[in-house]
């Protein structure tokens, strides 16, 4: 077991977020976060990479903060530093090796190795993303937290992102991904954890969810014998 | 926690003097204060030294408020806040980094207030750099501990600076007191008795503000919006 939840909820004030969450993540398995916009998937992500505390309810791991890595809407780059030195930073911040012979693999395995010395902020949306990728990369987590990672990107940099995502999970690592596309996405993963009215209300294997509804739950009724 | 640190204090350092003038704003709005101080006396008139050693700190502090939000500002554009809080250290890291990036920036807008000081207003350091250095340093630290700890709350906030200002001022003044009355010592041909206990009165704020720092700085830089 790489995390456990237990019993969160999540309060701002009295706006309600998440309401009595609980689900365990193993490693190697691909879980898929799907629900509305508003019902508490970015805040439930951020709750397992310990990025914001729950109101009631605690959280179990043994995984150290630097085994989990994050990727969300927001890149944590710097726009003002080069490809190489944002790298650079996290490395050092990570202590990780951080000499441009160490980085520059890292750089090529999401095709930015010609751009190594050009500012990130001159970047597409999904050179960016790629970046940030490479940082996610750097750190080797255990434990891998992506809240909507395809936004924005064409369809070349989402195939490396797939690709990536792939080898993590060969490598063993566990993934818990925010999906607005449940159909594509679900064919990658192992389970789905449904979030509705701020509630887990599906938490069940990702191929069974996809499987057409049964006939007699049919809009339609039941076929004509 | 000290190798994070000077790895976070060095990427500000670089990044402010890359940035697009925010470091020149942020020194030459206390040259300005000094040389508008200028202008209430005579042509050649020397200003009283604690008239002087007070427009010194005020445009030490106003400064430091435009410093300290545009180091919390770099985090800002891609949310690397977010990143910084899942490194492998304890968050004051970030605190003592900005703090030591401060510290730096606010000792080389002093190197250029103290000549501002000797011509507009007419002072000068008789045979007390020692007692200069001591009164500027030990000023410096309060003034940057407080100023990082308070550049943390008032970051992602619309009104940033003019928050700042208004927490910062009030809580500094025992320290500027201190600071006003360790200046005019410097600039007078003899030191006043007191000296000692006013050296004391700065050093007990810098562990107070110190200690705030270490204390507070977890409650007040988290991953929460």
């Amino acid at each position: 077991m790489l995390l456990a939840l237990h019993h969160i909820t999540k309060r701002y004030g009295s706006r309600l977020i998440l309401k009595d969450i609980s689900c365990t993540i193993s490693k190697g398995e691909t879980v898929l976060l799907s629900g509305a916009n508003g019902a508490g998937k970015s805040t439930l992500l951020r709750i397992m990479a310990g990025l914001s505390q729950p109101t009631e309810g605690h959280l179990e791991t043994e995984l150290l903060p630097e085994n989990i890595g994050y990727l969300g809407h927001d890149t944590f780059l710097y726009p003002a530093l080069s490809a190489l030195d944002n790298l650079v930073f996290w490395a050092k911040l990570y202590h990780k090796p951080h000499t441009e012979a160490a980085l520059r693999p890292l750089l090529a395995r999401v095709e930015l190795e010609r751009s190594l010395h050009e500012r990130a902020g001159v970047f597409s949306r999904g050179m960016m993303q790629r970046l940030n990728l490479a940082r996610l990369l750097l750190l080797e987590p255990s434990l891998l937290l992506l809240d909507e990672p395809f936004t924005g990107l064409d369809s070349h940099s989402s195939s490396l992102l797939r690709a990536e995502i792939t080898t993590a999970v060969q490598q063993g690592a566990g993934i818990v991904w925010i999906s607005h596309d449940i159909t594509n996405d679900c064919s990658m993963a192992d389970r789905l954890l449904t979030l509705e009215r701020h509630r887990l209300v599906f938490d069940g294997s990702a191929k069974a969810a996809t499987l057409p509804p049964p006939i007699a739950s049919h809009p339609l009724g039941s076929l004509p014998s | 926690m000290m190798r994070s640190s000077l790895t976070i204090a060095l990427k500000d350092l670089r990044l402010a003097f890359a940035g697009s003038g925010g470091l020149a704003q942020a020194f030459l709005l206390g040259l300005l204060l000094i040389f508008v101080f200028s202008l209430s006396q005579d042509v050649g008139q020397r200003m009283d030294a604690q008239e002087a050693a007070a427009i010194f700190w005020l445009a030490s502090v106003f400064c430091q408020v435009l410093i300290f939000s545009m180091l919390y500002g770099l985090e800002e554009s891609h949310k690397a806040r977010l990143g910084l809080l899942l490194m492998p250290a304890p968050i004051q890291a970030v605190w003592l980094g900005k703090m030591l990036a401060g510290l730096c920036l606010l000792l080389l807008a002093q190197l250029l207030f103290l000549p501002a000081l000797i011509v507009f207003l007419g002072q000068n350091i008789y045979d007390s750099w020692p007692l200069a250095l001591l009164a500027l340093l030990l000023t410096d630290i309060g003034i940057v501990a407080l100023g990082s700890l308070l550049g943390a709350l008032a970051q992602g906030q619309a009104a940033r600076e003019s928050l700042l200002s208004i927490l910062l001022f009030p809580l500094l003044i025992p320290l500027l007191l201190a600071g006003i009355h360790l200046g005019t010592a410097c600039f007078l041909p003899e030191a006043p008795e007191n000296i000692q206990s006013w050296l004391g009165m700065a050093a007990s704020f810098d562990a107070l503000f110190l200690a705030a720092g270490i204390f507070l700085f977890s409650f007040i830089y988290t991953g929460d919006d």
